[in-house]
């Protein structure tokens, strides 16, 4: 389809005119269905104005904002390293991948509120509870995406540096680790939304601090507007580091046609 | 270019390699006790048809695969089983140029050389002088989709002379280019190998190439069985085209035969 080829990523990097007047709309329908709500039968307080979400925006704490991203990040950059490690340890040895691989499965299997409940259970402090609930969730898919890319890497190709007799490490750096790069970036995209919204559930059961334990604050208060400030903050942060990433994308890729 | 050490002689002695298939557990005898010596700075041309074993003498004699039972002996070492104390010494050009999608032309040459540890200066320097001389000069930061099959090729060249080896190996390099593109590089593949001093292999299924190409013809039949060793020099000049009927005759007659043990 050589149309495709012009047509530019609807979610690109840049806010064009269309996501402009699409965030427009969304925002035009919200202030019609905040002021018909009592009209509809639902509570005034329960769909905000923009202007009364505007103020609760004011009263966003950046420490929780940034608390929030570190733990975000961290855990990522924690969950990418093990992955990878175990997945280059799994591509080498076929025997270890074997025995670790239906384990992986298993994990992949739990669902997020049971690791939650597990680190609550298990560990003091909430900062290694809530790390050890993102690593659980997100190392996993670093692995079994690190694996399935490793394996894919070209025969041709790995005959080719073969023939020069490459050392482990240098096979690795040299051509597996570079031809798998935009699985790993695939990778982050997908671990990125993840990490959000388990930081958030998380934060919410065990934390003192963070947009998670903000979002918990507010619901205590009854206050649906600062609820949907931090909501707001939330879904700005993923975007923001969604075009990080895009950006080291379009740097580390360059080389694509 | 710096001078090279004589480059050892090649001898393979019983060779068998048998495959097991992966589906019906079958056993295929690929090469079944092929004897045959290289001598150094020969440029030889191993021809055969499609399926006779020749592509798995090659990942033999680049130590890929270990042999099932016999062996190839390069200089007292045997390529598989001192496998990197051949790291610089053996290089190879494939079918297709198997460049780094991800790096350019230049960094595409540098690979080998990065690999047996040469210092980042003279990576770059000798990488360099290998693209110009393979007039790639204007395309060192290309990147491999941004050339054209010869010119893609002409890298994998330049990639195998830049580690200097002393044995290199070719293994259909030419066979999916057009001819212009292919005889240009063929010829100057061959130059530069005699230039350095190399001993040249070339596996091909096709007799122009063989003909045109080596100091000597290998041919051979299913199973790698050696049927002819031609010194071509010694074959009168005014009559290649008698040599390519021979050879012709005698890869139709084994195919025969083939096919009535079958």
């Amino acid at each position: 389809m050589p149309h495709d080829e012009y047509r530019a990523a609807p979610l690109g990097g840049t806010f064009s005119r269309e996501t402009l007047v699409s965030l427009l709309l969304f925002a035009i329908v919200w202030e019609l269905l905040s002021y018909s709500a009592p009209a509809l039968g639902i509570p005034a307080f329960a769909i905000p104005g923009l202007l009364r979400i505007g103020q609760s925006l004011l009263t966003i704490t950046p420490l929780d904002v940034g608390v929030t991203l570190a733990r975000v990040v961290g855990a990522l950059i924690l969950s990418f390293v093990l992955g990878v490690l175990l997945a280059t340890f799994m591509y080498r040895s076929d025997k270890l991948e074997r025995y670790a691989f239906p384990m992986i499965r298993l994990l992949m299997a739990v669902p997020v509120v049971s690791w939650i409940l597990f680190a609550v259970l298990w560990f003091r402090g909430a900062e290694f509870r809530i790390a050890f609930v993102l690593v659980a969730v997100c190392g996993p898919v670093f692995l079994v995406d690190a694996l399935d890319a490793m394996r894919g890497v070209p025969l041709e190709l790995r005959r080719m540096i073969r023939s020069f007799r490459p050392t482990a490490p240098q096979y690795f750096i040299k051509l597996i680790f570079p031809a798998i790069l935009p699985n790993l970036i695939t990778s982050w995209k997908i671990n990125l939304s993840l990490a959000i919204r388990v930081v958030t559930i998380a934060e919410l059961v065990g934390a003192v601090t963070g947009i998670g334990h903000q979002l918990a604050v507010a619901q205590e208060l009854f206050s649906v507007a600062d609820v949907f400030a931090w909501t707001l903050v939330l879904v700005a942060l993923l975007f923001l580091l969604e075009a990080a990433l895009r950006r080291a994308e379009k740097r580390l890729l360059r080389w694509r046609p | 270019m710096a001078p090279m050490k004589d480059p050892p002689p090649i001898a393979v002695r019983a060779l068998r390699k048998v495959f097991r298939q992966t589906t019906s557990g079958q056993s295929v005898v690929a090469i079944d006790a092929l004897d045959l010596d290289i001598a150094p700075r020969e440029v030889v041309a191993i021809v055969g048809q499609t399926g006779c074993g020749k592509s798995t003498l090659f990942d033999l004699m680049i130590g890929l695969e270990a042999p099932t039972a016999g062996s190839i002996v390069i200089g007292g070492k045997t390529p598989y089983g001192d496998f990197d104390d051949f790291r610089g010494q053996i290089a190879t050009v494939f079918q297709q140029d198997r460049l780094l999608p991800w790096r350019s032309a230049i960094d595409n040459v540098k690979l080998p050389l990065e690999l047996i540890g040469l210092a980042e200066s003279a990576q770059r320097e000798r990488s360099l002088a290998w693209l110009e001389r393979l007039g790639l000069a204007s395309f060192t930061g290309a990147y491999p989709h941004e050339l054209s099959g010869g010119m893609r090729q002409r890298v994998a060249i330049a990639r195998a002379f830049a580690v200097e080896p002393r044995i290199l190996l070719a293994d259909e390099a030419f066979g999916h280019l057009d001819e212009v593109t292919a005889a240009e590089l063929r010829e100057t593949f061959l130059a530069l190998a005699r230039e350095c001093g190399s001993t040249a292999i070339l596996i091909t299924h096709q007799l122009e190439e063989a003909i045109g190409v080596g100091d000597r013809i290998i041919v051979l039949g299913r199973s790698a069985k050696l049927l002819a060793d031609i010194h071509v020099e010694r074959w009168p000049a005014g009559e290649y085209a008698m040599l390519r009927e021979a050879i012709q005759a005698t890869l139709q007659a084994n195919e025969r035969d083939a096919r009535l043990v079958r």
